[in-house]
């Protein structure tokens, strides 16, 4: 019980990593970005090139940080900022095209099989018992990376200018730009962050697998954009306790051997919470409602 | 072997349109797989366990599939439209893992042992679907999901109920998707539950985008086209996520106002009315 409890914190924040790139983008331009799935997809492709070419393995993460990073600010350029006051869901659809070309590729460089990624095993096998809990290293690797990321992107946004900037962008993106931001400078940083966040994500999940496969895209990753609008849309606190809990009752579903069917709770939960609390658990997505400039 | 071209590109003709009614409220859907999958296990179910005619099952598949549009859109449509995206993703999946891992609907294995349907039932019924968009083409009811799309305050100001617009469009669309997929299984004979994956869903959006979405004949020459090329190109078979993933950022590259700006019926009569 108290395994599968820290079990789900761990998929959970792993969610919690690709909500919180999904809600800023849409905290800030107020769209929702589908090549953010594939990003965090390509992480683990990412750092098997690391560690394909010879590289100690901890070198990937920032690697793969940088990686998905650019990628992000590629996606800024092709799929958002030709569509700037158009219809929302245009750039929606090119960042769709976009994550599928990414899925494509991947799938003619690597093949359609999950490739082994390989790790030393004193991370992923080794570990210790805590209180009766076998917890292995690459368990403790996932939370304390994510927790160090939280924490840095938490700083980032309350406490430095380029913070100040986003929150600005995020409440009216026309008051700012009157204010002096530069706001297609915000967009890039908000790009890079949230697909540096994701890529990690992607590497994190496949340390913990095992494997770099180009399907968690569709399947893990768009569970993400649901727990963005369960936390709130534009919420970053909320993307977090989303995805803690989702991941927590995900794996409480499966210990109660309800089987596959715990791939609904995401769902269920999201429809819930749009039908009984629209703007989210904590409310304070500023974009739940309509908002014009 | 063309029999079965020509029969797959009718049910994409289909599902295209079905997509392209939920677009004219300015929605995304990508439920229309699912809304498929819905049709086509209930007309199934329908016609292999209880005996009921073919011809009774695919209304009665329709109605269903509108209905779960109906319970599943409200909560979505009642807000934003940007939800509506969400809640269609989510169907997808669910309905996808519950169809897998109920024994009811053959899990895994899939449903088989359905059979009836003819080119000339998809026929009749492409051209029964072409008729009635093209009426609401003609009808103030295209004024009124015109306006909801293009400005839903200015809309919502004139006495319109956005979200039973918005709904209505929804329904129809997955009505529209169930009778694509009552048509698709009984002509197959054998469905399992990956032959509605999302990725059929979100083709489907992006045959409409490519074929345009000005009229009811742009989601018919996307579907067309982008089903027929690739069986008769090889190489774009094999590269099809990529090649129809340039196209559409290509596309919306080179023309970023065009591929979803909509011709206003409004805005051509008072251009006639200001030329007299």
């Amino acid at each position: 019980m108290t395994a599968q409890i820290l079990n789900g914190l761990i998929v959970g924040s792993m969610y919690a990593l690709i909500a919180i790139g999904f809600t800023l983008v849409l905290g800030v331009l107020d769209r929702l970005n589908f090549a953010h799935t594939e990003v965090f997809m390509f992480g683990a492709f990412a750092g098997l090139l690391v560690i394909d070419a010879g590289f100690p393995w901890w070198l990937t993460l920032p690697f793969v940080m940088v990686v998905s990073g650019v990628i992000g600010l590629a996606v800024e350029f092709i799929s958002f900022r030709r569509f700037e006051g158009d219809v929302r869901i245009t750039a929606a659809l090119s960042s769709l095209a976009v994550g599928l070309v990414m899925i494509d590729l991947t799938h003619k460089v690597w093949g359609t099989e999950p490739v082994g990624i390989n790790v030393p095993n004193f991370v992923t096998t080794a570990g210790f018992t805590l209180f009766g809990i076998r917890v292995v290293y690459v368990q403790m690797l996932i939370l304390a990376v994510t927790l160090a990321l939280m924490a840095a992107l938490h700083l980032l946004v309350s406490r430095t200018r380029a913070g100040r900037n986003i929150r600005a962008v995020a409440d009216s993106p026309v008051a700012a730009s009157l204010l002096g931001i530069n706001v297609r400078r915000v967009t890039q940083d908000v790009f890079f962050v949230s697909s540096a966040l994701a890529g990690a994500a992607g590497l994190l999940l496949a340390f913990r697998t095992g494997y770099a496969n180009a399907d968690v895209g569709l399947t893990f990753g768009l569970k993400a954009i649901a727990i963005m609008a369960i936390g709130g849309m534009g919420d970053m606190r909320g993307a977090v306790v989303g995805g803690l809990l989702i991941g927590v009752l995900e794996s409480l579903t499966f210990q109660f051997g309800v089987g596959k069917l715990g791939e609904l709770v995401v769902w269920v939960a999201m429809i819930l919470v749009l039908l009984i609390r629209p703007e989210g658990l904590f409310g304070g997505g500023i974009h739940a409602k309509e908002v014009r400039a | 072997m063309t029999v079965d071209y020509l029969f797959f590109t009718g049910v994409n003709i289909l599902l295209a349109w079905s997509v392209y009614i939920v677009l004219l409220t300015g929605n995304l859907s990508f439920a229309q797989g699912a809304f498929m999958a819905i049709g086509c296990y209930a007309a199934g179910i329908m016609t292999t366990r209880y005996g009921v005619p073919f011809l009774a099952a695919v209304p009665a598949a329709m109605a269903i599939s509108a209905a779960m549009a109906v319970v599943f859109g409200y909560p979505a449509l009642r807000i934003r439209g940007i939800y509506l995206i969400l809640v269609t993703v989510g169907l997808t999946f669910c309905v996808r893992i519950a169809l897998e891992n109920f024994s009811y609907t053959g899990g895994v294995g899939g449903l088989k042992g359905m059979s009836g349907a003819t080119l000339w039932h998809l026929g009749g019924a492409i051209l029964a679907v072409g008729a009635l968009l093209y009426l609401l083409s003609r009808s103030p009811l295209q004024r009124i999901l015109d306006a909801v799309r293009e400005d839903d305050r200015v809309a919502a100001s004139l006495g319109i109920n956005l979200t039973y617009v918005k709904l209505f469009a929804f329904g129809a669309g997955a009505a529209i998707a169930g009778l694509a997929g009552a048509l698709y299984g009984h002509y197959l004979i054998f469905v399992r539950p990956d032959n509605f994956d999302i990725l059929v869903s979100i083709f489907v959006v992006l045959y409409v985008i490519l074929g345009g979405v000005n009229n009811l004949w742009g989601p018919l020459l996307g579907a067309t086209v982008m089903t027929l090329l690739p069986e008769f190109i090889r190489a774009l078979q094999e590269w099809r996520p990529t090649v129809f993933g340039l196209a559409i950022i290509v596309m919306l590259l080179l023309r970023p106002e065009g591929l979803l700006s909509f011709r206003l019926t409004s805005a051509r009569w008072s251009g006639d009315a200001g030329g007299r």
